[in-house]
């Protein structure tokens, strides 16, 4: 591959500077049929004859050995492949590359700007997807929208409706449009961007999109199959963006180093997944035990767990949710929660079933650690972990029935519940 | 006897609209407004039909769903589905839980009632 492309750029880089291929041969030394087999590919140079050649087009030696990127024909050759409908010539990209550099660098910058804006647009739709107040929101409308249709429908086609149904009717109308109205101010309100989503780097989207789409069990960094930098390698971003991905890559490299997948699955099975006996058996930490079982492969018989990481103020470090579970990036979640409860209590786990507004129970481990260690004068630095499922029944806990159930929420904004003490926020869509 | 229908619906202008369809049709129309005690209701007023909700507060359609089928006395029970459109999984979930129908909000008047008279029918 190198060897065909250092002839091209020979070729090229005479051709721009106007020199025969008598004066080049001339220049380095060689015949200017032996030049001919270079730039045609049909032989390798290197050592005298490459600096000869490269003096005699003026250029550095290395820049022309090493010149030929093949990294950039890569990606000027996916830019084409992914613009389909067009007859481009692909199977010619790096005589493309060699011939227009500046072009071709061009292309593979913007195709490089593509692929981050997708990326960022499937983090920031998955990210609507999981926004308990947007799903909450999209469904008053269309119950707003079924109640106006039906409600119009009736005044509309019906030629006996009597005139106090009719009425209340109007009445309704007039009721559900203002809440449609109210709903739409609070959802357009709810989008505006914030210093908050606008501090959200790249590298912390990047990571999330990359474990939504595989489920969140990187089966070629648990098995070795792939390096962190080649996953790395492509994702766009400032410096910044990149160390924060890194650092997330590299911290699920080590945990899968730590507790390989296979032995633990078996173990963690024997054990009915309990994360207590686990970090016995297998000493090690209580938090990397809930991170290992948060990052399970998915099957049928396997409990699939959530995670919720924060610091002591209670600000989120790590998220992981369920379909039916979602989390608030930037704290604001219900102040009922385990997780917050057990800050006061380092190093006591609590297990809690959570009861949702919407019927759905949870099973919760939560447990606060420390993170730095003792020092006198300084405030302790701990952080809190909690792990959820809703397959509970595949457990191994003989004290379900003494659990307590809480009746909870996710966030103010998006929970019905009237009376809540705890509650900060009012209920945004009205229900209440 | 005229048939009856049960409604399970949060949203109070939604049931008033659909018991002014339904009782036109000669049927009697009762409703519940929570998903919990729904199904104590629904053996209560033993109806031939259940409009139920998917999303309703403090246990989902699905959930009552899956109790009436797995109750002896309304196994039978028809059941048609209201649900928001393109949820797709919620849809195929319904199906699977035993769902008679399944119709999406916002729904034609007309429909709605020819599928009621048609699951009453069958």
């Amino acid at each position: 591959m190198a060897r065909t492309h250092l002839g091209t750029r020979i070729r090229e880089n005479r051709k721009s500077k106007n020199l025969s291929q008598k004066d080049l041969a001339s220049l380095a030394g060689i015949s200017a049929s032996y030049l001919n087999l270079i730039e045609h590919n049909r032989r390798s140079i290197a050592g005298k004859t490459l600096i000869a050649l490269a003096k005699g087009l003026g250029i550095d030696a290395q820049t022309l050995s090493e010149g030929m990127d093949t990294s950039l024909i890569d990606r000027v050759k996916r830019s084409g492949l992914k613009m389909r409908g067009f007859a481009i010539e692909t199977d010619r990209s790096a005589e493309f590359a060699a011939r227009f550099p500046g072009f071709a660098r061009l292309i593979a910058r913007l195709q490089d700007q593509v692929d981050q804006q997708e990326q960022q647009l499937t983090a920031l739709a998955d990210q609507m997807h999981h926004d308990p107040f947007f799903a909450e929101a999209m469904h008053l409308m269309l119950s707003n929208i079924t109640t106006i249709r039906s409600t119009a429908e009736i005044l509309a086609n019906e030629t006996d409706v009597p005139i106090d149904v009719a009425r209340r009717f109007m009445d309704n109308l007039r009721d559900e449009a203002n809440r449609l109205s109210t709903t739409v101010s609070d959802v357009l309100e709810h989008f505006e961007p914030s210093s908050e989503t606008q501090s959200m780097t790249q590298g912390t989207l990047s990571f999330e999109a990359l474990l939504e789409q595989n489920n969140h069990f990187l089966t070629d960094l648990e098995y070795k199959t792939t390096s962190a930098d080649a996953l790395i390698e492509n994702t766009d971003g400032d410096s910044a963006d990149r160390d924060k991905l890194r650092a997330s890559i590299n911290s699920y490299v080590d945990m899968a180093h730590r507790l390989p997948i296979d032995p633990f699955m078996e173990q963690a099975k024997q054990v009915g997944y309990d994360p207590l006996v686990l970090a016995q058996m297998l000493n090690t930490d209580i938090s990397s035990i809930c991170f290992r079982l948060a990052h399970m492969p998915t099957d049928a018989d396997v409990p699939k767990f959530g995670l919720l990481q924060c610091d002591g103020s209670g600000a989120v470090l790590y998220r992981k949710q369920l379909s039916t579970f979602n989390l608030p990036r930037f704290g604001g979640a219900c102040a009922l929660w385990p997780v917050y409860r057990c800050m006061s209590q380092t190093g006591q786990p609590v297990s809690a079933f959570l009861d949702m507004p919407t019927g759905e129970r949870f099973y919760t481990f939560s447990i606060s650690y420390p993170v730095a260690p003792p020092q006198i004068g300084m405030p302790a630095q701990n952080e809190s972990i909690m792990l959820f499922t809703a397959n509970y029944e595949l457990l191994a806990n003989a004290n379900f029935a003494a659990l307590p159930q809480l009746a909870v929420g996710l966030q103010c904004t998006v929970c019905p519940r009237p009376n809540c003490t705890a509650r900060r926020d009012a209920y945004l869509l009205g229900k209440s | 006897m005229a048939k009856s229908v049960t409604i399970i619906e949060d949203e109070p202008f939604i049931v008033e609209a659909l018991t002014f369809l339904l009782e036109r049709e000669g049927l009697r129309v009762s409703s519940f407004n929570d998903g919990e005690g729904s199904v104590a209701f629904i053996q209560k007023t033993r109806p031939d039909l259940v409009i139920l909700d998917l999303m309703l507060p403090n246990i989902s359609g699905m959930k009552i769903l899956e109790d009436i089928r797995s109750n002896e006395t309304l196994a039978d029970l028809p059941v048609l589905m209201l649900t928001a459109k393109g949820q797709k999984k919620d849809r195929a979930a319904a199906e699977t839980a035993g769902a008679s129908l399944f119709m999406t909000k916002p729904f034609a008047n007309s429909e709605l009632v020819a599928s009621v008279l048609n699951l009453l029918k069958s």
